[in-house]
């Protein structure tokens, strides 16, 4: 498929080429030396950091390894299919033999770009998405043939119109109400479409025994990274950032080999269990974040703040689509007939998601029960309620979130902030009072 | 026992000296370009009216913004915890702790020994705070300390929708162009700022008694608009800007091994 004609742009101002590369080569450097940064904040905070985080470390570079693998396995013919939303079906991705990634922007200097399409007020990963791919910053959007762009709130929407400039973009309307039999087969319906559209950018058919080995793959992923956020339940044997990084790597990674290592990173775990080897105290106050989904790199400013803080946090949980979200829930599959595979697909992404673009006349309960959870059996004792502006949904919600905290008596912090750095003085300020408040730190 | 709080704020540094539970002297210098030495002459005019040397001091907790720049320090205390205990010890009763500063307003809600609860700031936008007051004043061409009592001068309400400094300003600007007079532009000024921060106190939760502390406290203007809009009384201890220097003190005394 042929991206459209410049002078057709519908949304975005041509840019010089040279500005694009100057552009470019000066955020691509400086995001270069953040992931460094954060690694290495990462190494040093963790005491007796495990072993295998060093693959992670070493994933987590967005312009390495994997961008080379990617570039080799596209030149091979190989089709990959960049996503935006935790919603987009990763198996029939792979079972059309394609690669999924995703591909939201987590470059704050990328934002300032996407200024010149939209206004200040949209959502900041918006506009760092459109600045990304004005610039083409990620190589991930860049090597993507197509792109899945699920309808959930109203950035996402017209996000997908403006990169229609760009690349063959697959919208997927997601129904605002999920309890309802009509809603399922509507989204049945866009599952199906997503199927068509794969197989018609591959030529890969999708027949019963590649998406029966595509579900088994991500079900495999699954069970392990289920298995990581167990881990996360007792005393603190891994920093959150760190639990945080290797959930995320699966947006990019390849989802084999992500699996293997995160099995190695808690099979290393779990010997730390047994000799009682903690990343940082057992009495550590043990915070929870939700909210908007934090992207890597630059993203990492807030989980830094708590687990760099005096006194200091850790993060055990979170209810991110950008990190424990993303594989909780596996597809179910009662016969492997093609019908129920695709609507076992269907339900995993819809009835299983805590949105907050769902309503409901109880309140977006599925939400509410997720954190409760989470809260009690993560032993959690305070949640830092994330939002940059602009996120609309997720601003919107928090009363609510709040109001059900205050029941259970655990201290919510709302905390919001820009595709910024200069606010980070002023949010260590806010981080540390919420958790000298944890700590009780405050002598009687 | 003595010990010494320390507010590093943003646009003055206040120095308050606590003899077993009681004020003794106090120092408030502008932070400047160094806030650091800022802090040392607050200090210095501090112990020289409570007529004591630094040696004797048991204790220094520093808290405001730039705490980590106070180097004579021995701990640091967050805002919040430091109003909250400043609060209670004014007013047993307090449970809820106002503090509106030059650039930030927050507010805090507490136990009955002045340990924070719960807490909410401004976010990001100085519109509810003391920086607003002496920019609309500018605006208006008085000086800050007439707008209050002008204020209090005023008919009727004219609201304007502040959310930040900047168009604040033209709003203001808009008034004058419809002649409205300056008492009553005076008063929609404090109006949209005590909104911008009684939403606040509203989205923690409004627990009496309420207490008011920060330089902003000493506004007539502004105390009159906050009591309208979260209609109640609203107690204010003398010196409400050394409060958290005050609160720091208190924090220190309880670190004196």
């Amino acid at each position: 498929m042929k991206s459209p004609n410049e002078t057709q742009k519908k949304y975005v101002p041509d840019m010089a080429q040279k500005e694009i590369e100057d552009m470019r080569n000066l955020i691509q450097a400086n995001s270069k030396k953040v992931i460094a940064d954060y690694i290495a904040r990462m190494k040093k905070t963790s005491a007796n950091r495990p072993e295998a985080m060093k693959y992670f470390d070493d994933i987590a570079d967005l312009f390495g390894q994997r961008q080379k693998e990617m570039q080799a396995a596209k030149e091979s013919g190989k089709k990959i299919v960049g996503y935006f939303c935790a919603f987009a079906p990763i198996e029939l991705i792979l079972a059309a033999d394609a690669i999924p990634v995703r591909v939201n922007s987590g470059w704050y200097d990328a934002s300032k770009i996407g200024d010149r399409v939209v206004p200040v007020e949209v959502c900041p990963m918006v506009r760092s998405t459109i600045g990304a791919k004005m610039i083409s910053l990620s190589p991930f959007l860049e090597m993507s043939d197509a792109l899945i762009s699920v309808l959930t709130c109203d950035g996402m929407t017209k996000l997908s119109e403006i990169l229609g400039d760009f690349k063959p973009v697959w919208t997927m309307p997601l129904p605002r109400v999920k309890d309802s039999d009509q809603s399922l087969r509507f989204w049945n319906e866009e599952i199906r479409s997503a199927k068509d559209n794969l197989e018609k950018l591959t030529g890969t058919k999708i027949d019963k025994k590649r998406l029966r080995g595509s579900i088994e793959l991500v079900q495999k992923a699954t069970k392990v990274f289920r298995r990581l956020q167990e881990l996360r339940k007792g005393p603190p044997v891994i920093m959150g950032r760190d639990a945080m990084l290797v959930n995320q790597a699966f947006m990019w990674d390849d989802i084999t080999r992500w699996t293997e290592k995160t099995e190695a990173l808690c099979d290393e775990l779990d010997k730390r269990v047994e000799q009682k080897s903690w990343a940082c105290p057992p009495d550590t106050p043990r915070v929870l974040v939700t909210g908007t989904p934090m992207i890597w790199p630059d993203n990492w400013k807030m989980p830094s703040l708590v687990e760099e803080a005096s006194p200091q946090g850790v993060l055990v949980a979170d209810e991110l689509c950008s990190s424990d979200r993303i594989l909780n829930d596996p597809v179910g599959v009662d016969e492997w007939t093609m019908d129920d595979m695709l609507k076992g697909i269907s339900e995993r992404y819809l009835m299983a998601s805590t949105c907050p673009c769902f309503t409901s006349a109880d309140g977006n309960e599925d939400r509410i029960n997720w954190l409760i959870n989470k809260v009690k059996d993560w032993k959690v004792n305070g949640v830092v309620y994330y939002v940059v502006r602009g996120c609309m949904l997720y601003a919107m919600e928090y009363s609510r979130v709040k109001k059900v905290l205050d029941r259970l008596s655990i201290p919510v912090y709302y905390l919001d902030t820009e595709y910024t750095r200069e606010d980070v003085g002023q949010m260590k300020t806010r981080v540390e009072a919420f958790l000298e408040m944890l700590t009780a730190r405050v002598d009687i | 026992m003595i010990t010494v709080g320390i507010d590093m704020g943003t646009q003055t540094v206040k120095v308050v000296v606590v003899k077993d539970g009681h004020v003794v002297g106090r120092g408030k210098v502008f932070s400047g370009f160094e806030p650091s030495k800022s802090a040392e002459t607050a200090c210095t005019e501090a112990l020289k009216i409570a007529k004591l040397s630094s040696a004797e001091v048991e204790h220094i907790t520093a808290t405001g913004s730039g705490m980590e720049m106070a180097l004579t320090s021995d701990s640091t205390v967050s805002m919040m915890g430091a109003d909250a205990k400043a609060g209670v010890s004014f007013f047993p009763s307090a449970r809820t702790i106002i503090d509106v500063g030059a650039e930030e307003a927050r507010a805090v809600k507490c136990d009955d020994r002045g340990i924070m609860v719960d807490f909410v700031v401004n976010e990001r936008c100085a519109a509810g705070a003391g920086a607003f007051i002496e920019a609309m004043a500018r605006a208006l061409e008085m000086k800050m300390e007439e707008m209050g009592p002008l204020a209090l001068k005023a008919e009727r309400a004219s609201p304007i929708n502040a959310s930040c400094v900047i168009f604040g300003e033209s709003d203001v600007v808009t008034l004058i162009h419809r002649q409205e007079s300056k008492p009553e532009i005076a008063r929609a000024v404090f109006d949209a700022m005590a909104d911008r921060v009684s939403s606040m106190i509203f989205r923690l939760g409004l627990t009496p008694d309420v207490v008011l502390i920060g330089g902003v406290a000493k506004d007539v203007g502004f105390v009159a608009s906050l009591k309208r809009k979260l209609g109640l009384e609203i107690l204010i201890p003398e010196h409400p800007e050394f409060a958290g220097a005050y609160g720091a003190a208190l924090v220190a005394a309880g670190r004196v091994k």
